[in-house]
């Protein structure tokens, strides 16, 4: 079975270390795995991006169409992603939007939640929609936005939440019980979203 | 046992295991992550392990380590062969006895800015074998690999990765340590082979050269390493008239593409770039009609594939596709996208459909760009300020004075809001381009702004030139304390740590030994006097040097020094958004007007207490947070 998990964001929210721990949590498991970084800018403001790879893998880049999941950290971000989802394939949105210089001072040039939706809709993506900033804020953490997701990714995508939080106190070892909650409240935000979704279904 | 290894890591890994003895280099993207990874290991390991101050200077150490018969590294990016090279030539005519190892580190893709350059051509003028690097696993086992084809052959060799491969990271089957004889550093006498003063001494040394590289295809044209992987690998598809030839990083794409879309095709991959495997090429030509060549940058393989498939009287034609027909581009890296468009044209049909591109289209529309700035409490952001300010005061039209800018963090005075630096080249460049300037006869000043490593890199031969030339300048030397863009490595002006033991060498002091009259020291959080001084610099008939000092501040802020932050009195604040516009600190707000409120800014908890924004505000609605608020 093959997993893609395409992360981004802008420097400073985490989407390396998200994508490490992914990575970490594939080795443990035992699977195959490529793991590419961007390294690049995002210290100075820049975007960043990880791409996690498990399974019979070759490529360290997810090819058009094939991402079963994306986790856009910065909204607008996202729009980089359109290609790369699979159809069918789940995008987790962050409502997090960090303006440059020229759109600080015209905010309204920045675009619209809902025609981001609709782009992602019309490429055939399922949407997830959080404001994991706000949670994380809640928890008294608000660094661990990132960790807030990796509750959401875990429930979503399936992952082995015994695994995950092990590699997770690996990776993170201070501010231990924070981001426990933080990842807590992620996994039940997605659970409860799903009952809720059966419910309406039914 | 496995192990999740970026490709730089695993680099390390087969440092490690191979028992190397000195590692040199200098930093670069995507390289530096080998000695940044295994400098806090050098107690442990009991090796040498250091940034050199720049490419040749690590080039000629590792070279003497191997001189004296031991295991050794060097590291670089591309552009730092270039550095190299002059050396490198000479090192590669006399050999070695000790294994040397050049690690080179391609960016197809400009992905760290700079020339896509591809070093595979170095290998050809070097007169030096080199092995390019298609997965992580290689990356481990090739070093020792090259460490082996090194000593057996005598001379040195290119192991070539790139971004992709660099940067990648993968689980990772790791070996054993080498158990080598300890051996004592002996170096023999011998001019004929280590001195360049003869002619007969020369073409004798270039003919070895030449031998030694046809011995290392021999070893690595049927090699197969600790963990399974060959060199030169030819696998045919019984049936298929359709080949690839391939080397490199597109090595992922393509097995990926063989993967989804179950293509039966026969591949050669070539592991050895120079020299090339001409008889398995060959053979490999004999077998298909149709070939595509896979390799990134510049169409070397595809060049010599069209020499050796060039048919005699009566041999069949193989139709070769690639770059030198305009199938696949010779810029940037290949997308997966790119290799299957170059499978379609080869196999003449179409695999799979493509997103919408109309979707794709109006994304790439709506998407936000980020231009790159100065980090929060960046002292570059105080030097472009005062420059910027300096010449104003001065009655300077803003692009009247021409600034040359130069590699690392100082070149993003380029951006907005500062736009300052109008060029950027090579290491150190930016002080021989402004004497050419002034040469030229440009009357108005010209100023050079550079970072401490870069100067110490290649700064210090343009500056003397400057002296001894007599040209009015004006030398703004960035001085942070880090090589920082490249992830904070120590240089010859960083201040000691207390665990390694280094003399830290004064810029000042380096360029009034140089001959400069004019050397004045500036701390960029303070611009009153920053840029009166840069003013009496500009107006300086001779070239004078302002050194702008202060430590990069995510290096002081990790070393727990900490400045009074700032905070916005909102009754004062008119929402001018000067400071804003003048110094873009990412820790700024502006929060426009809404219905209830006027517009203010916000200086948030990432401040780090430079200070500039205060000295901008026409208000005074900036201050400094005191304790316990």
């Amino acid at each position: 079975m093959e997993n893609n998990f395409y992360l981004i964001g802008v420097g400073g929210q985490g989407v390396i270390s998200l994508g490490q721990i992914l990575a970490d949590y594939a080795l443990k498991k035992g699977e195959r795995v490529k793991f590419f970084k961007e390294v690049g800018m995002a210290q100075r403001g820049g975007p960043a991006h990880s791409e996690v790879r498990m399974g019979e893998v070759f490529g360290s880049r997810i090819p058009p169409l094939s991402a079963d999941l994306v986790v856009v950290m910065e909204l607008a971000e996202g729009l980089k992603t359109l290609e790369l989802v699979k159809p069918g394939g789940m995008v987790i949105l962050n409502k997090k939007k960090i303006y440059p210089l020229d759109l600080m001072v015209h905010p309204e040039k920045y675009p619209k939640e809902a025609e981001i939706a609709y782009l992602f809709e019309e490429a055939g993506a399922k949407l997830f929609w959080i404001d994991a900033g706000e949670i994380a804020n809640e928890v008294g953490l608000p660094l661990a936005e990132n960790i807030v997701l990796l509750g959401v990714i875990t429930y979503l995508a399936s992952l082995d939440k015994e695994i995950i939080l092990t590699v997770l106190k690996e990776n993170i070892p201070y501010e231990v019980e924070k981001n426990m909650a933080a990842f807590d409240r992620g996994y039940k935000i997605a659970e409860e979203n799903k009952a809720e979704k059966e419910k309406g279904e039914a | 046992m496995r192990k999740l290894l970026t490709g730089n890591e695993a680099v390390v890994e087969g440092i490690i295991e191979a028992g190397v003895e000195v590692v040199s280099g200098y930093p670069g993207t995507p390289s530096t992550e080998v000695i940044l990874t295994l400098l806090p290991l050098v107690k442990e390991l009991g090796i040498h392990i250091e940034w050199s101050v720049n490419e040749k200077v690590a080039a000629e150490i590792a070279a003497g380590a191997a001189w004296a018969g031991k295991r050794a590294l060097t590291t670089m990016k591309m552009s730092g062969v270039n550095v190299a090279a002059d050396s490198l030539a000479s090192i590669a005519y006399s050999g070695c006895t000790g294994g040397l190892v050049i690690f080179v580190a391609d960016d197809p893709g400009a992905h760290a800015g700079m020339p896509e350059q591809d070093s595979r051509y170095y290998a050809k003028s070097l007169v030096i074998p080199m092995l390019d690097l298609a997965s992580q696993q290689e990356c481990l086992d090739y070093v020792k690999l090259a460490l082996e084809i090194s000593e057996k052959i005598g001379g040195p060799i290119f192991l070539r990765s790139t971004t992709e491969v660099s940067h990648t990271a993968s689980n990772i089957e790791t070996g054993k340590k080498l158990k080598l004889e300890k051996k004592e550093a002996h170096f023999e006498r011998n001019i004929v082979k280590y001195t360049k003063a003869s002619s007969a001494w020369c073409m004798a040394q270039h003919q070895e050269a030449l031998n030694r590289l046809a011995l290392a295809l021999k070893i690595a044209d049927n090699y197969v390493t600790e963990s399974g992987i060959k060199v030169n690998k030819t696998h045919f598809e019984p049936d298929s008239p359709y080949g690839v030839i391939y080397a490199g990083a597109v090595e992922g794409n393509f097995r990926e593409a063989l993967k989804i879309y179950q293509l039966k095709i026969s591949w050669l991959k070539i592991g050895m770039v120079h020299p090339l495997p001409e008889e398995r090429i060959k053979e490999f030509l004999a077998k298909v009609d149709r070939v595509l060549i896979l390799e990134e940058l510049d169409p070397i393989i595809e060049k010599e594939v069209f020499r050796l498939a060039s048919p005699g009287d009566g041999e069949k034609k193989v139709k070769i596709l690639g770059k030198l027909d305009h199938l696949l581009p010779l810029t940037g890296n290949y997308s997966f996208r790119q290799v299957k468009g170059a499978l379609e044209v080869l196999l003449d049909t179409q695999l799979e459909v493509d997103p919408d591109p109309q979707l794709l289209q109006r994304a790439k529309e709506l998407e936000v760009k980020r231009p790159t700035s100065f980090c929060v409490g960046c002292p570059h952001r105080g030097t472009y300020f005062a420059l910027n300010q300096a010449i104003k005061n001065l009655k300077y039209k803003k692009g009247e004075i021409i600034i040359t800018g130069d590699i690392g963090c100082t070149i993003l005075g380029m951006n907005q809001p500062f736009e300052s630096c109008w060029t950027e080249v090579a290491m150190g460049a930016s002080i021989g381009i402004a004497q050419g300037f002034k040469w030229a006869g440009i009357k108005k000043p010209v100023v050079a702004t550079i970072g401490d490593s870069t100067f110490f890199h290649a700064g210090i031969p343009p500056l003397i030139n400057a002296v001894y030339q007599q040209v009015p300048l004006t030398v703004i030397i960035l001085d942070n304390g880090w090589t920082a863009m490249t992830g904070f490595e120590e240089n010859p002006g960083t201040i000691p740590l207390k665990e390694v033991s280094r003399t830290r060498v004064d810029i000042a002091e380096v360029c009034r030994g140089c001959g400069v009259k004019k050397v004045n020291t500036i701390d960029p959080y303070r611009p009153e006097e920053a840029i009166k001084a840069i003013m009496e610099s500009l107006e300086y008939p001779e070239v004078s040097v302002i050194v702008s000092r202060r430590e990069c501040a995510l290096q002081a802020k990790r070393r727990e020094i900490r400045l009074p932050q700032r905070k916005v009195d909102i009754e004062k604040c008119t929402g001018c958004r000067i400071c804003l516009n003048t110094l873009a600190c990412p820790a700024m707000v502006f929060h426009p007007k809404e219905e209830n409120n006027k517009p203010y800014m916000e200086i948030t908890a990432d401040c780090f207490g430079c200070g500039l924004c205060a000295f901008t505000c026409p208000t005074g609605a900036i201050e400094v947070i005191k304790d316990g608020e």
